[in-house]
């Protein structure tokens, strides 16, 4: 009996053994086939993990080309700036870090915050390079290096910052550069805060050619985030500079005359302080000085466009637009405020009035209608025309400048004077079709092939476009308006400015451009009489030099160089008859949004065009007054007159 | 009688050079392997050389073997004698840790300078105890449960006590070790099935019981991606590391997760993981059997001795080594909790070695001296 249980026992855990040992195999089968699936089946999935963990992959941004001007001023450079990274990893006290460095080096406040917020929003990655600051001074840099022991948990490295040395002056022309959206990012894989993209401006119209090529390196770095091997596989090719045909010390001057305008420039004073602070009108001051109007009235800066072109080849050598902004602050990390500041500032410093700001020309387009009428034979050199100070159309009275009129009076003679009732009977006779076509010929209403990508197009009117627009047809008193220059009409001053070129060139089609070419441009013709044409340019010069001209008192005065041009007056606002009749207020009386534009376009020598200009002063007042004698400052700089 | 004498003291020389011969070599040769490959990696681990851990595990694995063959010559009865007293000063060192052991975390126990886990030989004692205990009593019993009862108190007092310390790997592998040398003896299915369901019915108040980092270790083996910085972070970057490693490897010294400090404790508990990723596929595949080999080597010498005793001490050392051997990899390679379990005369650690070690001495001490069938 006990044999038997002996015996029955030992067959059980032999059953047991056996059962055991199944087990036991089962259990290393898993996990010989998890090792078979992590090894084999996974191995590539996790080689990646595996590198991504052992390298970090960098981008080595290229130093980014230059923007020079046609004297081989920057416009646009680089300078040396020094990054202070944090090795961030999950067991460092960071503001213990922080405030062992602001110990030793003052650190931004902004940067601090800036690098808190950072630091809050990691929770995935366990170590990874934080930023402290972008722009750690040398002096600050040698103060960290030699006590480099003591923070074995911060590097540094250098970096190329993008820097305008002219500042507000040209900010709409050079733009700025700006890490990549998400849009234009395709051609990098890895973000890396050193990339610089162009966003604007030349800058962004020339991005490919000054990035230059991006190198990669790959660190091999330790959990902690040490890098213990760093290996460049791709060299960089740095940016080929560009240069342009803007001339800095023009533009500078250019842009401070037409700031000033006819205003005093002064320094702040405590009082004048108060008295700014008491203005609510005044929106506009970031610099030490303001101005002041002919009734002692603090005064905004003069807002506006000055536009020089050499007419030879269409090279613009100045183009500024008032208020500018300085690029450098986009070159920093660029503060909400700051950039609300500029987007909602009232005169909008973010445009640039010379290519993307568009105004109804005025008085300035007169030539094309004179040329228009020339052309169609509607009238010649001897037609004359009577100015009772206004015409009637209809029921509605259409009105002359001056108030008394200019009775008789031949081509030359209106265009000297800007006589506006000699316009409307000219205009009725052409018909708008024609005057459209030669202001198209003349360049208006296009845009060019120009360096920079935000241009505007303006609106050349014609019964066709009219019709497309509002579906009704055109009305005299439409083409009465579009003969001196007002209603639908709207232009550019870079428009004006190709306009005078090609009239002063001799009916060339000149078209503006930003580079210096080094073959001489040949414009095709734009099939003009030239007698018509030198008519023009006559009645032109006699708009400066002639005894009634509307621009007589701002002469150059030079024995071989003078100007020719045409000033324009742009009513903003429409004068009812019963403010005619109580009497026009002054200008200067109205608020400044309903004040006139004052223009000037015009070029200089007369007997030898070389660059015609054109000024644009917004809500500045009369054409002749104010805008007229920034061209005649302006042509002195050039020839070196004053 | 003379002639007698001198044949005696020649023959107690001569009979041990016999026993001598007849140890196990294969084991032997299975634990070289082993001990080698411990070597190598620890060797890697420190960046390539033998300091701090190749040195020193090679003198263990050294100073282990010495006592490894002291054992193997010992007549197993006098182990059957001292099973009771070594089960007891188990006991009581756990005792003795739980009020006045060293370290964060009370689990070890320093004499003359060394420092000992207790919770390690206690498994020892466990399977030397039960083996006295179920060779003790008379068969018949073990068809019913009441005998049982000893042997289930004699496994969860140390094993609870291992726990609470708190070791959850450890306390587990004892209890784990107990229940498989109960089932092998012959306990009823219909237990086992009953207690399963006790078991699944109490989890709910043991997790209760549980600290929070084991919650979390628990929690974290679950979902691993739940805290990739924290407990998860060690699993992910093994899985990585062993993955990565492919069918060849990284080659020798050449594991960029061991040698960039991306791997947790890899000369302890994820030493394997450095082989896997420097020797690849291969390299853990022999590891794996060579494990094996010595486990089915020790399955056959228990299978092959007569003595309930002899077979339930070699089953019980070659069920621990499979713990060992399933816990340590099927947690490094994700299959189990993080729980803490060495990979014995791989890992660096003198406590396994050397408990694995005795209990092969002990095995080839069964099979020098107990009877075959």
């Amino acid at each position: 009996m006990k044999n038997k249980n002996i015996k029955k026992l030992n067959k059980k855990i032999s059953r047991r053994f056996v059962f055991l040992s199944l087990i036991k195999g089962s259990v290393i089968g898993a996990i010989g086939w998890k090792l078979f699936d992590l090894q084999l089946i996974e191995n590539q999935k996790y080689e990646k993990l595996s590198d991504n963990n052992r390298f970090d992959f960098h981008i080595i941004p290229p130093e980014r080309g230059k923007i020079l001007d046609r004297k081989m001023r920057l416009i646009a450079g680089n300078e040396d700036t020094f990054h202070l990274v944090l090795n961030w990893n999950k067991t460092l006290d960071s503001d213990r870090v922080i405030e062992r460095i602001s110990n030793i080096v003052n650190l931004d406040k902004k940067d601090i915050i800036n690098f808190k917020k950072k630091i809050s929003l990691i929770n995935e990655i366990p170590t990874r390079k934080i930023i402290i600051t972008k722009n750690l001074s040398k002096k600050n840099l040698s103060k960290l290096a030699i006590r480099s022991i003591e923070f074995p948990e911060i590097s540094f490295y250098m970096s190329k910052k993008r820097v305008y040395p002219q500042g507000n002056i040209v900010g709409h022309i050079s733009g700025y550069t700006g890490l990549p959206s998400n849009n234009n990012n395709n051609f990098l894989s890895v973000k890396n805060e050193d990339i610089q993209v162009g966003k604007r401006g030349l800058e962004k119209f020339f991005d490919n050619q000054l990035r230059g090529k991006f190198g990669r390196k790959r660190n091999e770095v330790t959990s902690k985030g040490f890098v213990i091997a760093s290996h460049i596989y791709e060299n960089t090719i740095s940016g080929k500079d560009v240069q342009v045909s803007l001339d800095m010390k023009l533009q500078a001057f250019a842009s401070e005359r037409l700031e000033r305008g006819n205003f005093k420039k002064i320094d702040v004073t405590a009082k004048i302080q108060n008295r700014i602070n008491d203005d609510t009108n005044f929106s506009y001051i970031n610099k030490d000085y303001v101005y002041l109007d002919e009734k002692n009235n603090i005064s905004n800066p003069n807002s506006g466009s000055i536009i020089v072109m050499d007419i030879e080849n269409g090279q613009i050598i100045c183009s500024t637009s008032s208020p500018g902004f300085d690029p450098n602050i986009f070159s920093n990390e660029l503060e909400i405020e700051e950039w609300d500041k500029l987007k909602t500032h009232k005169r909008s410093p973010l445009l640039n009035r010379s290519m993307s700001g568009v105004y109804p020309p005025g008085s300035t387009i007169k030539m094309a209608v004179a040329l228009a009428g020339l052309e169609s034979g509607v009238i010649d050199y001897d037609s004359k025309f009577f100015c009772s100070g206004s015409k009637k159309i209809g029921n509605r009275e259409f009105h002359c400048w001056l108030k008394d009129g200019h009775g008789s009076l031949n081509l030359s003679e209106a265009i000297e004077q800007s006589c506006d009732v000699y316009f409307y009977e000219l205009g009725l006779k052409i018909g708008i079709n024609k005057i459209a076509l030669m202001m198209k010929k003349l360049g208006l209403g296009e845009y060019y092939d120009l360096e920079i990508d935000d241009k505007a197009k303006g609106v050349v009117p014609d019964k066709d476009w009219k019709l497309k627009r509002d579906g009704l047809s055109w009305s005299l008193g439409e083409t009465l308006n579009a003969s001196i220059g007002q209603g639908y009409i709207l232009a550019t001053p870079l428009q004006l400015v190709t306009m005078v070129s090609r009239l002063a060139s001799g009916g060339s089609k000149v078209t503006p451009t930003l580079i210096i070419k080094k073959n001489k441009n040949d414009f095709e013709s734009l099939n003009i009489n030239q007698n018509h044409l030198n008519y023009i340019k006559k009645a032109m010069e006699k708009v400066v030099v002639g005894r009634k001209g509307t621009a007589r008192n701002y002469k150059i005065g030079s024995k071989n160089i003078e100007m020719a041009g045409k000033t324009g007056t742009v009513q903003v606002v429409r004068i009812s008859n019963e403010e005619r009749e109580a009497g026009v207020i002054k200008n200067e009386d109205r608020i400044w949004k309903r004040r006139d534009h004052a223009l000037f376009v015009g070029y200089a020598p007369v007997s030898k065009p070389k660059y015609a200009i054109s000024v644009v002063v917004e809500h500045g007042g009369s054409g002749s007054s104010v805008a007229a004698p920034i061209a005649r400052d302006v042509f002195k700089n050039i020839f070196d007159l004053s | 009688m003379r002639y007698k004498n001198k044949f005696l003291s020649e023959s107690i020389f001569y009979s041990f050079f016999l026993k001598f011969l007849k140890i196990n070599w294969f084991v032997i040769f299975c634990i070289i392997i082993l001990g080698f490959f411990g070597v190598i990696a620890l060797y890697s681990a420190a960046g390539g050389s033998w300091d701090p851990w190749a040195k020193s595990h090679l003198y263990r694995l050294i100073f282990g073997s010495l006592i490894m063959f002291c054992i193997a010559l010992t007549p197993t009865y006098i182990f059957y004698k001292f099973s009771i007293l070594s089960f007891s000063l188990g006991l009581l060192s756990l005792v003795w840790v739980k009020f006045f052991g060293s370290g964060d975390v009370p689990r070890w126990i320093s004499i003359g300078g060394m420092n000992f886990q207790p919770s390690e030989f206690m498994k020892l004692g466990l399977i030397l105890i039960l083996a006295r205990y179920f060779d003790h009593i008379p068969k018949v019993y073990l068809e019913k449960l009441l005998p049982y009862l000893i042997p289930l108190l004699i496994i969860f007092i140390p094993g609870l006590l291992v726990i609470s310390q708190p070791d959850l790997g450890t306390g587990l592998t004892i209890i784990l070790l107990g229940l498989a040398v109960l089932f092998y003896v012959g306990i009823s299915i219909k237990f086992v099935i009953i207690s399963f369901v006790l078991l699944a019915s109490a989890i709910p108040f043991i997790w209760q019981q549980l600290y929070q980092y084991q919650k979390n270790r628990i929690l974290v083996f679950l979902n691993p991606e739940m805290d990739s910085l924290g407990s998860g972070y060690q699993i992910i970057q093994s899985k990585i590391a062993i993955g990565s490693g492919g069918l060849f490897g990284k080659g020798y010294l050449l594991g960029s997760q061991s040698k960039l400090n991306y791997l947790p404790e890899k000369h302890t508990d994820f030493i394997f993981t450095l082989i896997s990723e420097e020797l690849g596929f291969l390299g853990s595949m022999s590891i794996i059997l060579v494990f094996c080999v010595l486990i089915i080597l020790i399955m056959k010498i228990s299978f092959n001795t007569a003595s309930l005793f002899s077979k339930i001490v070699t089953f019980g050392v070659a069920f621990l080594i499979f713990l060992y051997l399933g816990l340590n990899i099927g947690m490094v390679c994700g299959l189990l909790p993080v729980v803490g379990a060495p990979l014995p005369l791989i890992s660096y650690g003198g406590t396994s070695l050397l408990t694995v070690l005795i209990g092969i001495g002990l095995v080839l001490s069964i099979n020098i001296y107990e009877k075959k069938i």
